[in-house]
């Protein structure tokens, strides 16, 4: 019993640590369809898209500017309604919609702008969010079933 | 100098307490000081900063140091609220508290255009002595009164500005158009300007973490002054500085800033050395709101 009872609290405190993240993450988030690039915006190709190694600081970036609200592996939260990055409904949008996006924010929505970042910062922003581990939206997965 | 500094040493107590409180924090800033640019602070979050004014004048007037606190936050994504405590203290002569500013900053545009406008309403609750010059409006005010005299003169003022900010590339041009109303004394409307230029000082983030490494720096200048008042518009008797500015990113925590100000006129200060420093607490409204049990 003095064993086994500390090996059950630890499986239940991991149990509840499991649901707690697999509530927290926001994967039925769902986009505000009024907030569109506009076409030449969204046409933009990254000037980084060549340079790879550029997306470690667009890490870096992320932690600092992005992870509160989206946590450390894009997943989101659901309490702040932001979205899911790595869900196909994100990665699934043109590099330069992602740019016009984080440069303009949806203030209103609660998502700042980060236009005060330099230009490349925000294309090296990007170039991270696009090596997030990509996930299918639930109604992908309610379709696949 | 070091008089001063003794005189303002309660003040700087206080501040320096009010600023340990800001334990998890990250900072973006840019380097003006009088400038405001289109970037508002992020809704929910706080940022605590203490900057400090300190006027070298002319031969015959005494050196001052005017420190105050800021307390700005992010209402919602287009309104940010400030309010500022003030100080001052005069070499030879006393320290006195001088004053509270709140200032209102909207933005009426959701999304980034060409030029983005700011609409910018500040009250002010301060007496004469204040010397902080966080603005720059009317004729040039004199330093000769003792600071017993000066404190006991109030003023409530009514202060607007119209901010105009654009960025190219990684450049920021922001030009601020001040009239302020001294609603204590039948002055009229005065006027002022400021204008800034900055960019940082490298546009790619690097890998790593770093402390000294460019992209942690930016720098620009910045060019203010007044323009008289409804009794006389114009540059005669008018202070104007022009301001080199630069901000380091001292960690995700903190941003110093550090300008020395060139007055241009004979009624400005020959120099104005200015001082900041800034946190930025993450999700103190949502913090706050958990506090007292409310919805974060």
């Amino acid at each position: 019993m003095l064993v086994t009872t500390p090996r059950v609290f630890a499986g239940l405190l991991c149990a509840v640590a499991m649901c707690c993240t697999a509530l927290a993450q926001n994967a039925s988030y769902e986009p505000d369809t009024g907030w569109q690039a506009p076409a030449d915006a969204a046409a933009r190709v990254n000037p980084l898209a060549r340079k790879p190694a550029a997306a470690a600081g667009g890490k870096k970036l992320f932690l600092r500017e992005c992870a509160e609200c989206h946590r450390e592996d894009g997943s989101g939260l659901v309490k702040k309604h932001s979205a899911d990055l790595r869900l196909s409904v994100v990665q699934g949008q043109s590099d330069g919609t992602l740019f016009w996006k984080i440069t303009n924010g949806n203030p209103d929505r609660g998502m700042p702008s980060f236009s005060r970042l330099p230009e490349m910062q925000r294309w090296q922003l990007v170039l991270f969010l696009r090596q997030l581990a990509p996930l299918k939206d639930s109604r992908e997965k309610q379709d696949a079933k | 100098m070091w008089q001063a500094f003794c005189c303002m040493r309660p003040i700087l107590i206080v501040i320096t307490l009010l600023s340990s409180l800001a334990l998890c924090s990250k900072a973006q800033e840019s380097p003006y000081f009088v400038t405001y640019d289109h970037h508002l602070e992020e809704p929910g979050n706080l940022e605590i900063a203490t900057s400090s004014t300190m006027g070298v004048p002319r031969s015959g007037q005494r050196f001052y140091f005017a420190p105050y606190a800021e307390f700005e936050y992010g209402v919602t994504g287009r309104w940010t609220s400030e309010l500022y405590l003030e100080g001052q203290s005069t070499a030879g002569d006393s320290a006195v508290f001088t004053g509270w500013r709140w200032e209102n900053r909207f933005r009426p545009l959701a999304r980034e255009h060409w030029i983005n406008p700011v609409l910018y309403l500040e009250y002010e609750g301060i007496n004469e002595a204040s010397r902080i010059q966080k603005e720059i409006v009317g004729n040039a005010p004199g330093f000769g009164e003792p600071n017993s005299e000066l404190s006991q003169t109030h003023a409530h003022e009514l202060e607007t500005k119209l901010i105009l900010s654009s960025n190219f590339h990684d450049w920021n041009l922001a030009e601020n158009f001040i009239v302020e109303k001294n609603l204590s004394q039948n002055e009229g409307f005065e006027f002022g300007y400021s204008l800034g230029v900055s960019r940082p000082l490298a546009s790619l983030a690097s890998g790593t973490k770093c402390r000294f490494c460019r992209e942690n720096f930016s720098a620009g200048v910045e060019l203010y002054g007044g323009l008289g008042s409804t009794a006389g518009f114009g540059f005669h008797d008018t202070a104007h500085y022009l301001a080199p500015v630069i901000a380091w990113q001292v960690s995700d925590n903190a941003t110093l800033r550090f300008s020395p100000a060139i007055g241009l006129t004979h009624q400005s200060n020959p120099v104005l050395l200015r001082f900041g420093y800034s946190y930025e607490v993450r999700g103190f409204g949502s913090k706050l709101a958990q506090l007292f049990g409310g919805k974060p």
